[in-house]
This record gives C-alpha cells, sequence and structure tokens, in this order.
C-alpha cells in the first residue's frame, strides 16, 4: 500500500511536572500523491505529528506507515523542510543543495546538472556561492526547498515553511510550491496555523484540536487551481471552504484556556 | 574641513593606516608614560629601565642572534605542546559532548583540573622528564588542553538539534555525523579555545622554561634578570609580547577566513 497510514498514534511528553499528552489517538490516511494540510492552535502537536513522520521523534503507541512500512527513524523517502530552515551555514548554497545528492552517492556530473536546474527553479542564479548568512528569509527557504527536492523524495513533509516570510513572498512561495506540486504530484503534509494557505494548496485539510492534539474536522477542498490565485481566491467556492475551515479552527481555539494565543500571532 | 573629516568618519572611510595608527595610540602613548616616568627621575633607573634602554637591549640581542635562536626554540615547544594540546583537548571534547560515559568519566577530571596552576606542576615534572623539552612541552599540553576540551565540549553540546535532524533526513550515516555536522557546527566555539590555549601556550612555555630549561627565551629573561640586567631582561620580555601578538593576529585572521560564514565572526577582532 503506497501512501501514509497513521493508526492510533499517541506521543506524551515527559516534563518535570509530569506526563503531557500531545498527541491523542491520531487516525489519518493520506493518499499517494495527496497534498494534505494539517492546521490548528500552536501548541496542539502538528509539529510533533510531522516529526513523528519524518522519523525524527518516536511516537508511544499506535503505527505510522509509510508505503506500507513501520516509520523507524529519518530517510531520503521523506524530505523536510523546516520553519527556521535549517541550512547548513558553512556550505554555500549550491554545497546545500549538492548535499543530499552527495549523501545518496549521485554522481558529480549528474549532480551538477540537477542542482543547476535546481537553482534555476527556485530563482537563485547568481547566488549560488553565497552563504546562508548573505541570503534573506525568502532565499534561504527557497535553498531549503530546493536541496530538500534535489535528492527527490516522494513525499514532502513542511513545517510551517513559510511562517517567516513577509506576506509578498509567502504568497510568491505558495504559487511556487502548488505549481510545483501540479507537475510532480509528490505527496505532501504541510503543517501550517494558516487558514488561507492551507485552503489554497491542499486537497485536504485536517483540523486538529488545542493540546493533547486530536483530529476533530476534515474538509475536502474541491477547488479549481488551474486558473492562477486570483480565480482561486475570489471563487465562490474558496471563499465558503476558507470560511468553514476558519470556522472550525476558531472553535478550536475558543475553547482554548489562552484565548489570546492565537489572536496574538 | 571639518565637515568632511565627520563624513568620512561617518562612512568609514579613514585610510586603512590612520585606522591602525589609532588602534595602536594607547600602546604609543603607554610607552611614552613609561620612558617619560624614567626619564625625569620619578622611578629610578636601577629598577626600571626605559623604553629606549630595553628597545636598544633587544636591538642588540636581535644583532647578536643571541634572541632568534632562544625564542625559536620556544616557539617550537609553545607551539608543538598547542598543537598536541588542541589534538587531543579536541578528541576529549568530542567524545565527552557525545557519549555520557565519556562525559562522566572525564567531567569531574576536567572541572578539579581546570582552576589549577599548571606551572605548580614543574617541580613535579622535572623529577619525572627531566629538565629540558619534555617538561616544557608537557606543561603546555596540559594548559592547552583545558581550553580546548571545554570550547569544543560546549560548542558540540550547542549544536542545533534541527541541523542534527535535517542531517538525517538528507541520508546522512550516524558516523558521518561528527564530520559532516558537529565538527563544522563547532567550530567557532573550538576555534575560540585554541584561541586563548594561543595565549596560555606561551605564558606557560615562558614560565616552564624559567625552571626547567637551558635554552629558550624564559631563560634568557631569567638569567637576565638574576644578573640583574634588566634592560636586557625585559628586552626578552619585549620580544615574547610581539611574538604572542602576531601570532593571536594571525590565528584571528585564519578564524575569519575559516569562518566566513559565521554571523558571529564578525564580531571578533584581533585586538580585544
Amino acid at each position: 500500500m503506497s501512501g501514509i497510514a497513521i493508526a492510533n498514534l499517541n506521543k506524551v511528553y515527559k516534563s518535570r511536572t509530569g506526563k503531557v499528552p500531545a498527541l491523542i489517538d491520531i487516525n489519518l490516511d493520506i493518499g499517494d500523491g495527496e497534498f494534505v494540510s494539517v492546521i490548528g492552535p500552536s501548541g496542539c502537536g502538528k509539529s510533533t505529528l510531522l516529526y513523528i513522520l519524518g522519523g525524527f521523534i518516536a511516537a508511544d503507541g499506535g503505527s505510522v506507515l509509510v508505503d506500507g512500512k513501520q516509520v523507524n527513524g529519518p530517510g531520503t523517502d521523506r524530505g523536510i523542510v523546516f520553519q527556521e530552515y535549517a541550512l547548513f551555514p558553512w556550505l554555500t548554497v549550491e554545497q546545500n543543495i549538492h548535499y543530499g545528492l552527495e549523501m545518496l552517492g549521485t554522481p558529480r556530473r549528474e549532480r551538477d546538472e540537477i542542482v543547476r536546474n535546481l537553482i534555476h527553479t527556485v530563482n537563485l542564479e547568481g547566488f549560488e556561492h553565497r552563504f546562508p548568512r548573505e541570503l534573506s528569509g525568502g532565499m534561504k527557504q527557497r535553498v531549503a526547498i530546493a536541496r530538500t527536492l534535489a535528492y527527490n523524495p516522494h513525499i514532502l513533509l513542511l513545517d510551517e515553511p513559510f511562517g517567516a516570510l513577509d506576506s509578498q513572498t509567502r504568497e510568491s512561495m505558495q504559487d511556487e510550491l502548488l505549481r510545483l506540486w501540479l507537475k510532480e504530484r509528490k505527496t505532501v503534509v504541510l503543517v501550517t496555523h494558516d487558514v488561507d494557505e492551507a485552503v489554497y494548496l491542499s486537497e485536504r485539510v485536517v483540523v486538529m484540536s488545542k493540546r493533547p492534539g486530536r483530529v476533530v474536522e476534515e474538509f475536502k477542498i474541491a477547488v479549481d487551481r488551474e486558473g492562477g490565485r486570483e480565480a482561486t481566491v475570489l471563487s465562490e467556492a474558496f471563499t465558503r471552504l476558507r470560511n468553514e475551515v476558519w470556522l472550525s479552527v476558531r472553535r478550536q481555539v475558543g475553547g482554548a484556556s489562552n484565548r489570546d494565543e492565537m489572536a496574538g500571532r | 574641513m571639518m565637515a568632511l573629516a565627520d563624513f568620512a568618519r561617518m562612512e568609514g572611510a579613514q585610510p586603512r593606516w590612520l585606522r591602525a595608527v589609532g588602534r595602536f595610540l594607547p600602546v604609543v602613548i603607554a610607552l611614552g608614560l613609561w620612558e617619560a616616568v624614567v626619564d625625569f627621575g620619578l622611578v629610578n633607573r636601577e629598577f626600571l629601565p626605559s623604553f629606549s634602554e630595553t628597545f636598544a637591549a633587544l636591538w642588540h640581542m636581535a644583532q647578536s642572534g643571541e634572541v632568534w635562536l632562544n625564542l625559536f626554540v620556544s616557539l617550537y615547544r609553545a607551539l608543538i605542546g598547542l598543537m598536541i594540546g588542541s589534538f587531543f583537548g579536541l578528541g576529549i571534547g568530542f567524545l565527552m559532548a557525545t557519549s555520557e560515559r565519556a562525559d562522566r568519566f572525564f567531567g569531574p577530571l576536567v572541572a578539579t583540573t581546570y582552576s589549577l596552576p599548571k606551572a605548580s606542576l614543574v617541580p613535579l615534572f622535572i623529577l619525572w622528564f627531566g629538565i629540558g623539552d619534555v617538561t616544557d612541552i608537557v606543561i603546555v599540553v596540559l594548559a592547552c588542553l583545558l581550553p580546548v576540551i571545554v570550547s569544543t565540549y560546549h560548542g558540540v553540546k550547542a549544536v542545533p538539534p534541527i541541523l542534527i535532524w535535517s542531517a538525517r533526513a538528507m541520508g546522512t550515516p550516524e558516523r558521518a555525523l561528527l564530520w559532516r555536522v558537529l565538527f563544522p557546527a563547532s567550530l567557532g566555539s573550538i576555534l575560540t579555545g585554541v584561541r586563548i590555549a594561543l595565549s596560555f601556550c606561551f605564558v606557560l612555555t615562558i614560565s616552564a622554561e624559567m625552571i626547567a630549561a637551558k635554552t629558550g627565551i624564559g631563560k634568557l629573561i631569567f638569567i637576565y634578570g638574576e644578573n640583574g640586567a634588566y634592560a636586557f631582561m625585559f628586552g626578552g620580555l619585549m620580544a615574547v609580547v610581539i611574538v604572542a601578538y602576531a601570532a593571536d593576529r594571525g590565528l584571528v585572521a585564519a578564524m575569519h577566513h575559516i569562518l566566513r560564514w559565521d554571523d558571529s565572526i564578525h564580531s571578533v577582532t584581533a585586538y580585544d
């Protein structure tokens, strides 16, 4: 079976004051080539869920299958992009993108070509030999995406990848991501707290409750995306779905002990 | 004219030489004061030779070749000690940061020996290794070991977990993590430790040589001091200061190149 199958997943964090449940009984199936967003109040455990999918942290119960195999560590079948970019600051743009291919043992010539194409795709020509510290946030995030795409994982795990960007940059990055997904149809799991982003990009939006996180609602997003951003965002279907998701998230936040948690963001 | 000068300062457009002069101005003032207090008789010349006398003595020693030979010997001991100490410091620091068992073993040893004045071990080492290179170098190794251990340990501990995660996600084998991620990510901290060790290596070489050597600039300073040739004693000291300063500048320049990708290096200057 291909795709991601999450069944009865639980996660508990141990703190000084005791055990804090982070995720409770998560059940979620994500099809091959599907674009799913996970949205919820901050601290609901949505990033934790993504880190478990990535194999960075272990679950405390239940199972996570990727293409029918139990996840027990990171793998190059799943590429991750973090909000903080997590580029290697001692490597140049080009070297950062090369890294994954180098680890795979891809021959030099083939690597060069893949990297050159990617640098073109993410519009970073002329910055190949810069270090991350010399780049803006948007450029760093483009490098982070390019270096993940380089080794061609068929699942993309995106942890609020555009959260730190200004709104113009964020929109153009979203458009690039959408274009890429329409072309390559990778499986994408996007964690975000931005309702518009989730609805604009994904085929399905999963809403999680405040901590401890459970899946409370799912929305199929049937929106035509071929017409470009304006057509999509102004369409009646988009507006309706956006409002539904927004209300659903709002209900979760409304029940939160700290009402201002979401408003402050 | 004034406005132009202000403008130049604002733009940071002062010529290099002017900035260099500005940087050395306090040193020049201190040397001038030194010269003045002796020349005007505020301090007895018997107890403090003037700057010009000291410099003349150093010039004399440089021409006779005496200072070069001894400097060479001292530099050899200091740098060999620094290299051995840094090498093992790096290894132990990495071990402690990556293995809990190593941390439990070395941790208390490092904590208890950190503040021990290494020079106090010279008499013991004379007993073990005799007078000469071995004793001097072992002292320097011990002194350089600790700052490098500590800075390596903290550097590795401070590597953001997210960098390790992304390295793993991109298929880095566990044994390659050390070289591909932990080492470059902690390099800034490691080199800061090496810089501290560099200053220690000169201090300890000179101290050890005073008691446990037949040659070396420390021995030279000691002999001139014993014989009351204070201008020559100070001349030897001056040679050490010049060499140590040049070495530090060289290391900082190297750090600026090696760590040119690192935001924090740009606040590290050669004279702080």
